[in-house]
């Protein structure tokens, strides 16, 4: 426990190495214009000079022999930071240096247990929940900061609208989706009995929902992060492009030779990606999605994700998608998410070939069945 | 027509002639007119190839880059079998029935343990047994194949389905369509990935070299649970192979993989087959995320029944 207790000390040394680079950092992406001149004064005002300051100063982009960028490598999308925009911070699009170090704080708290991470919408707007802590995460190597997690300036992920927040339903999918929301959410099968408690609804392995069952776990598009596990590996040659994700060991495989889409009949988990370059960044479009499988319960017909790859550090790759689905969404809208440097290797993640949880959840199900069949109900509070 | 006399129709060829010099130089040689004059084409003969060096990658290594698929029948049996009647042939009649086929294993036979040769004919008889379990006896009976679990290794490489080799210098990505398995080989020259496998897994933990045109990949680190074959052969977890990756022609890459388990065989015993390369024009991978296809089969014990 003693060389955890010292990686966290460090961890927190270099979030605070950081978290004083905050407001020029702030200042520079609030106005793109004056970034190379803000960085400079911030550098003689500062006079901070790390390790990694330094090396950051001399970086320049890593690339293949084609001479396209090397995004090669593993990388982690955990983010303390919500997806859309908390209400509290209105227009304002950046944190305030103190706001962001407590927000970092706050996270790396509730990295010790991982349910609590990074979800300031789940727990009312606190991004650590004290009273749901059920064991250490850091144990198992799960949490952020173990994962090279890094303090965000942005006060939501999403950056487009203006305003942080995903754009209104359109009238059909606000239709579409009053039917029923179909399973695909991470627990679709506990149901609020509303005495308090919790029902479990389980009548076959579909409806634990695509999670539980194994279907699909991770992969995107877009490469949200879960609570952990949310480590990628990318392999790059001039062809291809292989993004794995952790969690149930997924890939998606992205062709870079300008083919054109598969047919509108052929439905794929991960959907149908095609590269390309613009300059330096890679542009990864995706079509083709499953209509049980696309992002926010999309229209599968109309979904377009388009990804965008950039390397903006040593240790960073700015992700960017944007969601284009007209018939889902009155606009279209985008978020960005920072992915930082990670160390290998991924472990192979066997989910159906271990699927301990099925299992349990359906006898569980039928047991209560039966104990209520005998007139002796079970509280399942 | 005599020789100082130029007809027409010569002039007309040799025209053709230089346009389609002049065309292959343009493309680079690779239209139809790189075929050898017809007195040089012969026949193939099966398990002969011509000598022939493979193209290689930027950083100077053979390119295996591609999407490969075996055409043998080893995924039914590694082994010599008849063709034969599927399950339920009342049912799914010609559609489940499988096909013969020559075997994979170098000299015909597994070498197998008596006791371990017991236990292969067991792994047969109950190949179709599924009963999932929330524990290890979840593997105890029935095909993983069957149940959409990992195919593990070798069995992946002749799954009847195509597999895409991603070819980079530090890692070698074999992505399968069946299951979406997923290898990665890690080359020499990646220093920062442990030697000896972290833990056990369906895929293996793969180590690659090249030596000259050929692809070395040594795995071990793997579950007990994989089997080679419908047949029931199988290993435990002291699985070691060690495949050979050789060109052969731009249209097939020879492989060859030694198996090598002391609790099973008696000692280690080899398997071979071409891939081959598909060709069709925007040949990629789609799903067969069969799991989806094997809920009903996994926990139909565990759902509630459904009057119909």
């Amino acid at each position: 426990m003693g060389k955890y207790v010292g990686i966290f000390w460090s961890a927190l040394a270099v979030g605070a190495a950081v978290v004083a680079f905050a407001p020029i950092f702030v200042a520079a992406q609030s106005a793109p214009g004056a970034k190379a001149a803000a960085r400079t004064t911030a550098k003689a005002e500062t006079n901070i000079d790390t390790t990694r300051e330094a090396n950051s100063q001399n970086w320049v982009v890593p690339r293949m022999a084609d001479g396209h960028p090397d995004f090669s490598g593993y990388w982690n999308s955990l983010t303390f930071t919500p997806l859309e925009r908390p209400a509290k911070f209105g227009n304002r699009e950046f944190l305030t240096a103190e706001e962001m170090k407590e927000r970092f704080r706050s996270g790396l708290r509730g990295s010790y247990e991982p349910g609590a991470q990074g979800s300031e919408d789940r727990y009312g707007g606190e991004l650590f929940n004290p009273d749901s802590v059920d064991y250490d995460a850091t144990t198992y190597g799960l949490s952020p900061w173990q994962n090279g997690i890094k303090p965000n300036p942005r006060t939501s992920l999403v950056v487009d609208p203006p305003d942080g927040r995903i754009p209104p339903l359109t009238a059909e999918a606000k239709a579409r989706l009053d039917v029923g929301v179909r399973p695909g959410g991470t627990f679709p099968y506990v149901v609020d009995d509303h005495h308090g408690g919790a029902v479990v609804h389980a009548d076959n392995a579909r409806d634990l929902g695509l999670n539980t069952s194994c279907l699909t776990q991770s992969g995107g598009p877009p490469l949200i992060p879960a609570e952990y596990n949310s480590g990628l590996f990318i392999a790059q040659n001039p062809a291809y492009v292989l993004i794995e994700t952790e969690t149930g060991s997924e890939f998606r495989i992205i062709p870079l030779d300008g083919r054109p889409h598969v047919s509108s009949d052929i439905h794929q988990w991960h959907g149908d990606s095609r590269g390309h370059w613009e300059g330096d960044t890679l542009v990864v479009e995706t079509t083709n999605l499953r209509p049980d499988h696309t992002y926010r319960n999309g229209d599968p017909r109309t979904q377009k994700i388009t990804e965008y790859f950039k390397r903006v550090s040593v240790d960073t790759i700015e992700y960017k998608f944007m969601v284009d689905d007209p018939s889902t969404w009155t606009k279209p809208w985008s978020a960005i998410i920072p992915m930082s440097a990670s160390t290998g290797p991924l472990f192979e993640y066997d989910c159906s070939e271990n699927n301990n949880d099925a299992v349990n959840i359906l006898a569980g199900a039928r047991a209560f069945e039966k104990k209520a069949a005998e007139g002796k109900p079970i509280s399942q509070k | 027509m005599t020789p100082d006399t130029v007809h027409p129709r010569g002039l007309m060829i040799g025209f053709v002639i230089v346009a389609g010099a002049v065309f292959m130089l343009m493309t680079g040689g690779r239209s139809t007119g790189q075929a050898p004059a017809p007195s040089a084409v012969k026949v193939p003969t099966p398990g002969q190839f011509p000598p022939y060096r493979a193209p290689r990658t930027a950083d100077g290594t053979p390119d295996l880059n591609g999407i490969w698929q075996a055409f043998v029948t080893a995924d039914i049996d590694v082994q010599d079998h008849d063709a034969q009647a599927g399950p339920r042939p009342d049912m799914m009649g010609v559609y489940g029935a499988w096909p013969g086929g020559q075997g994979v294993v170098e000299g015909g036979e597994i070498p197998y343990k008596p006791e371990a040769l017991a236990k292969k004919k067991e792994n047969t008889e109950k190949r179709m047994v599924v009963n999932i379990t929330s524990d290890p006896h979840r593997h105890d009976t029935g095909d993983p194949e069957l149940k959409c679990y990992m195919p593990g290794v070798p069995r992946a490489n002749y799954m009847p389905f195509p597999f895409q080799i991603i070819q980079t210098p530090h890692v070698i990505m074999m992505a399968y369509e069946y299951a979406r398995a997923l290898r990665t080989i890690y080359m020499e020259n990646d220093k920062t990935i442990p030697q000896e496998p972290p833990a056990d897994s369906w895929m293996g933990w793969s180590r690659g070299h090249f030596e000259g045109d050929t692809l070395v990949v040594d795995s071990k680190g793997f579950v007990p649970y994989s089997w080679f074959d419908r047949a029931g052969d199988y290993h435990s977890d002291a699985l070691h192979v060690v495949e050979r990756y050789t060109h052969a022609s731009p249209y097939h890459i020879m492989y060859e993989a030694t198996i090598e388990d002391p609790n099973v065989f008696t000692r280690p015993w080899k398997m071979s087959f071409p891939l081959y390369r598909r060709m069709e024009k925007n040949i990629q991978l789609v799903d067969f995320n069969c799991t989806e296809f094997v809920l009903d089969l996994l926990y139909g014990q565990y759902s509630k029944k459904v009057d119909k």
